[in-house]
């Protein structure tokens, strides 16, 4: 009897330390955002380059640095929004970028891939993955077309408004207030800006930390309008058929433009994996999948051309990138520690 | 009178030494840790090693950290006193009510069996009952009450309050159930049989009786609530900011563990005072039984 559960458990720890192995041969873990690893592309590549892919997802760009603070010894890949970037490459949380080993690289937009984020000691630091914009998200048969960004603002949807839990709400009241040196506003801005996000407080149903929970706020009648990365959370609650529909607008003071891009974390054991990966989100299947899963725009449109009729090509702004410059694109702010404080003196606040 | 003999020393520190180890490497060394830490600075990107009283000077002087401070405090309180009124009813019925063993184990295996659940799933729960479109809202249309669903359930303090109450009330009746059940039933009909009333029997004989539960309780339950930080997350509003998550915020988004490390240190100390203080109450409530 003894023996027999003797040589169970050493069969079981053969197996498991065979499994290991092979896991180590190939595996890459991801610190990413909600739907930009689907199974729809993660599935195909996994099969194509034998490396096994775990997603972790982040709600926040603050969540890359934390998360790697606190030892990032975990994660191959991180994707920051441009504003994050630099400071990702400051705190020495990532290496530079042999872009020679990314297929396809020469297809990205010029001037995303030379970005002056991306670029730091005269290496590259990051390869765009995808694009998008932050806008109103709304419920058309509660709140008619908004134009502005006031509509965040007006007590008429008192306990039916939403705002993305980031310091991003800064930038959304700077440019609501007429504010146009939005990140690098003076103390004096920013009092006003704090101000204003508190008597908004009252207004706020709740501070959504993710696409998810605020597909379910809307989804669930709590919320009908927010500022929102545009395409995901529409998608999702129009595909819940909830008997009423959702649209996206972009506000007269203007919308937010962000692209992600893939940073190699320093000491990852699994670079090889990590190109592999880099490589493959530029192919067709990458950015046609990941543009699928999130509604997001392609940074590749080279890659897009077999994948994406001409209908999705126009809505998801290939070759259009001249969009770009009708969004205000993120940045990282002078003075970030300000933008947090501020941000989370507002959530404290009665 | 010395505990370790020269005989007896190797079976003391094979006894020992494993539990002091634990207490060493798990709650010593990162206490000494944490209040280092919070006497570093924070520097873009991150933090340095640093000798200095910024961070206390900031929590003290900056209101927001005491308008937090307060709101948990504020909140912990009605958590513990509500509890504390609904499970007292509970335990005591469970002991002295109920005449059956059988329905009254069942009954209190009924107020335990929640806790197998996990926390998040119970407090995820109470959205789905709060919410405007949720089963309270339906059932207050459906027997016409009112017209239109209500949103004032869910994403505020009260929610919060609703949802912690539920989640820590096991914690207050287990050690009530405790006590009430070893008080001996003698001194319960001696006091009967002295012709006190079954009301001055609870004030004067079961209540005292029964303070060292009361008190571990509350404690229990006023330190969970007051460390909490899922129920802000899940059915609290835009107001329902608890001292949590401003700790998760700074070891978080603001990436300041210098900030978070004193405000841990702070809300140690302030635990360490409620401690301080119901061990007092516990031994006022002592009674010697013999």
């Amino acid at each position: 009897m003894a023996f027999k559960k003797t040589a169970a458990t050493l069969a079981v720890t053969a197996s498991l330390l065979s499994q290991a192995a092979t896991a180590h041969a190939g595996e890459l873990n991801l610190l990413t955002w909600e739907g930009y690893a689907p199974d729809a592309s993660v599935k195909p590549f996994e099969a194509a380059s034998g490396c096994k892919v775990t997603a972790t997802y982040v709600g926040s760009n603050d969540d890359f640095a934390a998360k790697l603070a606190a030892g990032g010894g975990v994660y191959d890949i991180i994707t920051p929004s441009l504003d994050t970037v630099p400071m990702m490459q400051l705190a020495g949380f990532t290496q530079p970028i042999d872009v020679a080993k990314v297929k396809d690289y020469d297809g990205i937009y010029p001037e995303f891939a030379k970005a002056e984020a991306l670029v730091a000691k005269g290496r590259i630091w990051a390869v765009p993955m995808v694009w998008g914009s932050v806008s109103i998200i709304y419920r058309p048969d509660k709140v008619p077309a908004p134009d502005s960004i006031g509509v965040l603002f007006d007590p008429k949807y008192k306990g039916r408004i939403s705002l993305w839990d980031d310091k991003s709400a800064i930038y959304w009241t700077a440019r609501y207030l007429g504010y146009s040196n939005i990140f690098d506003l003076s103390d004096k801005q920013l009092d006003t800006i704090k101000a204003k996000l508190i008597e908004q407080k009252s207004l706020t149903r709740k501070y959504w930390t993710s696409a998810g929970e605020l597909t379910e706020l809307i989804a669930n009648g709590e919320v009908y309008v927010s500022n929102a990365w545009t395409g995901l959370t529409s998608k999702e609650v129009n595909a819940l058929k909830k008997g009423f529909s959702v649209a996206e607008v972009t506000p007269k003071e203007r919308a937010e433009g962000w692209m992600d891009s893939m940073m190699l974390v320093t000491g990852s054991p699994n670079t090889e994996c990590a190109y592999k990966f880099m490589s493959f989100m530029q192919s067709p299947a990458g950015q046609c999948g990941i543009a699928q899963s999130t509604g997001y725009f392609p940074v590749n449109p080279k890659a897009v051309g077999t994948c994406m009729d001409e209908t999705t090509r126009q809505e998801r702004k290939v070759g259009n990138i001249d969009f770009v410059k009708s969004l205000v694109m993120w940045q990282q702010p002078k003075r970030l520690d300000k933008y947090i404080e501020v941000w989370n003196a507002v959530k404290s606040a009665p | 009178m010395s505990f370790v003999t020269r005989r007896n020393a190797p079976a003391f520190l094979a006894l020992f030494s494993g539990p002091f180890l634990w207490i060493l490497v798990f709650m010593i060394i990162p206490y000494v840790v944490m209040i280092s830490v919070s006497f570093w600075t924070r520097q873009f990107p991150l933090f340095v090693p640093d000798f200095q009283w910024g961070n206390y000077a900031k929590i003290v002087l900056d209101p927001q950290y005491a308008t937090v401070v307060l709101r948990t405090l504020k909140i912990a309180t009605i958590v513990t006193v509500v509890s504390s009124l609904l499970a007292y009813p509970v335990a005591y019925m469970l002991v002295f009510t109920i005449r059956s063993e059988a329905l009254s184990n069942l009954l209190y295996m009924c107020v335990i069996v929640p806790l197998w659940v996990s926390y998040l799933l119970r407090a995820y729960t109470w959205k789905i009952i709060l919410g405007t479109n949720g089963a309270l809202n339906s059932l207050l249309i459906s027997v016409g009450l009112i017209k239109e669903p209500l949103s004032i359930f869910l994403y505020n303090q009260t929610a919060m309050i609703i949802t912690l109450v539920y989640i820590f009330i096991p914690f207050m009746i287990m050690p009530l159930y405790a006590v009430l059940k070893n008080i001996p039933r003698s001194l319960v009909e001696a006091s009967e049989d002295l012709g006190v009333g079954p009301f001055h029997t609870f004030l004067r004989v079961i209540l005292p009786l029964s303070m060292g539960g009361l008190v571990a309780g509350m404690t229990l339950t006023f330190c969970l609530s007051f460390g909490d930080f899922v129920a802000p997350v899940l059915v609290g509003g835009p107001d329902g900011t608890m001292v949590a998550n401003l700790l998760q915020s700074q070891f978080g988004a603001a990436l300041n563990w210098p900030l978070g490390s004193a405000l841990a240190t702070l809300v140690l100390l302030l635990v360490l005072v409620v401690l301080q203080v119901s061990s007092r109450f516990d031994r006022a409530g002592q009674i010697d039984l013999r």
